[in-house]
């Protein structure tokens, strides 16, 4: 099939999921098979149509409608098709997830959800094959209203509409400054289309790369502009929260990579220094919020920030390696990258879903009140644990290998800059993302235990059950990805270094060119290295195996069941150790940037024989919030109050007004 | 590389990490009866470890109903992540030339070490007690710790080598000189040794007193044979980290000897490294955990200083 039927099928098959949502809006049952199956329906075409232009090259063609500013073309290259491939796989897995997840929302208005939630997948999908100015603003502006709805679909909750509209105050600042980065490469009275676009001289350019970079990053939510990130993406439904968290902030990856890799073409090293800064600040600081967490999906959220972190240090390296005329290396950041990007997206969506199914389980999302899940929920907790092992950058699971990636690019920094400061500029980020790998792994290894293992902290996770099979599939799905794409790793990141070739120039595919089917390997001209996750595979299996040789060595196994002594009282979950127990260290140690403060309650007891009730809580601070947006809003309510006064109500003064303004534009024009 | 060649590295990496992992116990003998003989006592024989081993490895073990599948695979997981690590250590690529593993990196070892202990602090919490999640979280804590000390360490030698590949790391270790840079690396990589092997003064191997364990805390609900494959996985993390020490750091011996005296020179650096951390082990005492973020600070300065002194 031609890509622009799959296109246009693909388009169909979204527009079939919202009228179908809007006319059984009366009838959930309906209205969510038909808006979230043929979304699925949808996600899987868009799928096709990646694997298409994979196949046979890059596809544009016009659409049949004459705008006010100009023809819209629908281009697809390689780039386009990536992102494409992404939000298909994710939202297929979301739309599948959602037929059994929304039966919460019947009777909660779940025709309109699932009306935006294909209009929202479908909105991405735009954002990332459409080829002009203002269709591309439309379609994300598009996008940005369809989530938001969806944010504020439990409008009820105060806590839902605060933020929702956190998330469109902060949106819409970021819209400003991409439309004014695009208006910055719009030639005098030329086209708007993408082919058209031309890099300003002088400073204009710099000032584009740094509209691009507050503009997207707004969307992707690098610190500092993170801050509505963390509130909407929990307050979302769960499949919401999936795609917003594992697709929706890559299609500002998506606008970072159109910017840099094809408008504005190699600039100076600082924009490359820039970014990496960026990354650094929202890969540290993302996971140590995280850690400070109780709410699963709050937590999710921010090791969002910081895997966009993750991302941004590959796409700082592939600036700085462009700037410095080494597309060989450049090729290899770029797609350490868009790697990242597409596991990202895989293994956030997974936990995400997982963490919905906990929720539906057991109705909480506060860590601390749940325990021991893996044994009501074992697929549930199988297939967390892959997502987790896989957030955490551990091997043989696809995360680890595009931060191997990211890491050789950070290693072959000295390349691009000479002398100490690319030296020290390299052992500084490496070890910033091994900081941040090892702060992942801790927070990981706090939400699955205090999840899954252990004892039931509450009466209400006893009572979880496993999820339905529906929402098990997909889980299982994505899982069965984030281990193949970790093992076998090698074709996709060859596919990758031909999708960034194109901008780059060919010499981008020469890095990642060696290497079978077994070993990931890459030699430039000032770097070389190999690694072989299935070599890796292999020796695990041989150990596991002389594991085992080594526990039957001795004859048979004798295990005996027995409780673990506790002084002779009945071990009950009270005795656990807590979330916050557990990042209390951490939360120490880190203390200059978390500011923390504790808080203990000692309830009064006429009984002093008996122990006395503690509460203790302690609050971190975000600094951010506190030292910026804080003061940014006290400021914007000051003004309105002084601009308040001059409303009164009185039609004298209003006519006064018109008056005074009319005589002032008078003398002004005359300029007497 | 063809699959041939992979195979052939396969085997002989794995045939390395079976040495490794039976002279482990042997390293484990030494350090404890130097620091017996260093401490006036006699001490138990450096064959100890093993009588250990085989004792627990006879022994039937008690399980907390409590616990999950989890808990009863992470020695496993523990054990073969040790192991792994051990068949990427560049010792065969240290004497052998084109021997080692092509494809051994150092991300990847350092994020074996990462694999099993991810899975041995999930362990530690899934009883329920106390005690083990208490482990669990300062294991993780130091591990933070030491992850970004122990990068900047191993790339004061990958950056002047040109990449992260542990075969051409140690051939350009091997011929470096003992010039200011190399001491202020050694010592960097030093400090992280004994943090990651969770030795005195950062964690007490020999303790079970309640409030100082950290890894004895976190595998405190372990008995018999899962024990004994832990002691013994720990082991063979313990000889790997020293072996990168003798290979990447220490530098020093002629590259014309033949293999099997360069593999008696790499042997007798090691045991000196054994003597070493006997040496501190006697001379110091174990710190405040909140000391250590200080203690690693130190090891990251280092690391810098060499970096810079290069």
């Amino acid at each position: 099939m031609e890509f622009i039927h799959l296109y246009a099928a693909m388009a169909g098959a979204f527009a079939a999921a919202m009228a179908g949502a809007l006319i059984f809006r009366e009838r959930p049952a309906v209205a969510n098979w038909l808006a979230h199956g043929l979304s699925a329906a949808g996600c899987l075409l868009a799928v096709a149509g990646a694997a298409r232009v994979f196949a046979a090259g890059p596809q544009a063609f016009g659409l049949p409608v004459d705008t006010l500013f100009g023809a819209v073309t629908v281009r697809a290259d390689y780039l386009s098709a990536f992102f494409l491939a992404v939000i298909g796989t994710v939202g297929a897995a979301a739309s599948v997830y959602a037929l059994a997840y929304s039966r919460e929302y019947y009777g909660r208005r779940l025709g309109s959800m699932g009306l935006l939630y294909a209009a929202f997948l479908l909105s991405m999908l735009v954002v990332v094959t459409v080829s002009q100015v203002v269709a591309f603003v439309v379609a994300w502006e598009l996008m940005t209203v369809a989530s938001f709805l969806l944010v504020a679909h439990e409008r009820e909750k105060a806590a839902a509409s605060r933020a929702a509209y956190v998330y469109f105050v902060m949106t819409h600042i970021g819209t400003a400054f991409i439309i004014v980065a695009f208006l910055l490469l719009v030639p005098p009275g030329g086209s708007l289309d993408f082919a058209a676009l031309a890099a300003p001289a002088g400073w204009l350019r710099d000032a584009a790369f740094v509209c691009a970079l507050i503009g997207f990053g707004t969307k992707a939510g690098i610190i500092p502009l993170h801050v509505w990130l963390p509130e909407a993406h929990p307050a979302a439904p769960t499949h919401v929260s999936a795609v917003m968290s594992g697709v929706m902030i890559k299609t500002a990856i998506y606008g970072l990579a159109r910017f840099y890799l094809e408008f504005l073409g190699p600039g100076p090293l600082w924009w490359g220094a820039a970014v990496l800064a960026a990354a650094a600040l929202s890969s540290v600081l993302g996971v140590l919020y995280a850690l400070m967490q109780h709410d699963v999906k709050r937590l999710l959220a921010y090791h969002s920030v910081e895997n966009i972190g993750i991302i941004l240090l590959g796409v700082g390296g592939g600036l700085l390696f462009a700037s410095a005329g080494l597309p060989a290396l450049a090729g290899l950041a770029w797609a350490a990258a868009l790697f990242h990007v597409l596991n990202h997206a895989l293994f956030k969506s997974l936990l995400f879903m997982g963490a919905g199914a906990v929720l539906q389980a057991a109705h909480t999302r506060d860590i601390e009140h749940l325990g021991g899940l893996i044994r009501f929920m074992p697929y549930t907790a199988l297939f967390f644990l892959v997502g987790a092992v896989a957030i955490s950058g551990l091997p043989p699971l696809n995360g680890f290998a595009s931060e191997w990636l990211t890491f050789q690019a950070l290693v072959a920094l000295p390349a691009a800059v000479a002398g100490m400061a690319g030296k020290l500029a390299a052992a500084v980020l490496v070890s910033v993302l091994g900081l941040t790998g090892a702060l992942a792994a801790a927070c990981f290894v706090k939400v699955f235990a205090m999840i899954f293992l252990a004892k039931p902290r509450s009466e209400q996770a006893a009572a979880a059950r496993e999820a339905s099979w529906l929402m098990l599939a997909p889980m299982g799905a994505l899982a069965a990805l984030c281990v193949a794409l970790g093992v076998l790793p090698v074709w996709l990141i060859s596919l990758l270094t031909g999708t960034v070739a194109p901008f780059l120039g060919e010499g981008a595919k020469a890095a990642l060119a060696e290497g079978a089917w077994h070993t990931a390997g890459f030699r430039a001209t000032a770097a070389a290295g190999a690694m072989s996750p299935a070599a890796l595979v292999a020796l695990l299996l041989a150990g596991l195996a002389a594991a085992a040789v080594a526990y039957r060595a001795f004859g048979r196994v004798e295990r005996a069941a027995g409780e673990t002594w506790t002084c002779g009282i009945v071990p009950t979950a009270r005795m656990e150790y807590t979330a916050t127990g557990f990042a209390e260290p951490i939360r120490r140690a880190f203390a200059a940037v978390l500011l923390p403060k504790p808080d203990v309650v000692v309830e009064e007891d006429p009984h002093h024989y008996f122990g006395r009730r503690m509460v203790f809580h302690v609050r971190i601070t975000y600094i951010f919030t506190e030292a910026v947006y804080r003061p940014a809003s006290r400021g914007a309510v000051a003004l309105a109050q002084f601009m308040k006064r001059l409303q009164t109500g009185s039609v004298q003064l209003y006519v006064g007004y018109i008056l005074a303004v009319t005589v002032a534009v008078l003398v002004w024009s005359t300029r007497w | 590389m063809s699959a041939v060649e992979m195979l052939t590295q396969l085997v002989f990496s794995l045939g390395q990490a079976a040495v490794l992992a039976a002279a482990a116990p042997l390293t484990a003998g030494v350090i404890k009866t130097a620091k017996a003989r260093l401490q006036s006592r006699r001490g138990p024989g450096v064959l100890q470890p093993y009588r250990d081993l085989a004792k627990f490895l006879r022994k039937g073990s008690v399980v907390s109903p409590t616990t999950s599948w989890l808990f009863a695979a992470a020695p496993g997981i523990y054990f073969a992540a040790a192991a792994g690590a051990a068949a990427l250590t560049p010792v065969a690529a240290a004497l052998v030339p084109g021997r080692g593993a092509g494809f051994a990196d150092l991300f990847m070892l350092l994020y074996l070490f990462a694999l099993g202990r991810f899975f041995l602090a999930l362990a530690s919490l899934d009883a329920g007690s106390a005690f083990g999640g208490m482990g669990g979280s300062r294991e993780m804590f130091i591990a933070v710790l030491a992850e970004p000390a122990i990068l900047l360490a191993l790339l004061t030698v990958a950056l002047p080598a040109g990449g992260t590949g542990l075969a051409a790391m140690a051939a350009a270790a091997a011929g470096r000189s003992w010039d200011l840079a190399a001491m202020f690396a050694a010592g960097a990589f030093f400090l992280v040794l004994i943090a990651e092997t969770g030795r005195i003064p950062v964690d007490n191997p020999d303790t079970h007193l309640e409030l100082t364990m950290v890894h004895e805390g976190m595998i405190l609900e372990y008995s018999g044979r899962p024990l004994g494959l832990i002691h013994w996985a720990v082991a063979i993390k313990q000889l790997v980290m020293m072996t990168l020490f003798a290979a990447l750091f220490l530098p020093g011996g002629p590259s014309d000897w033949p293999a099997a005296a360069q593999a008696a020179l790499l042997a007798a650096k090691v045991a000196a490294v054994a003597l070493a951390l006997a040496l501190a082990e006697t001379l110091t005492n174990k710190m405040r955990l909140f000391k250590v973020p200080a203690f690693m600070a130190v090891a990251g300065v280092l690391a810098l200083l060499a970096l810079v002194a290069q």
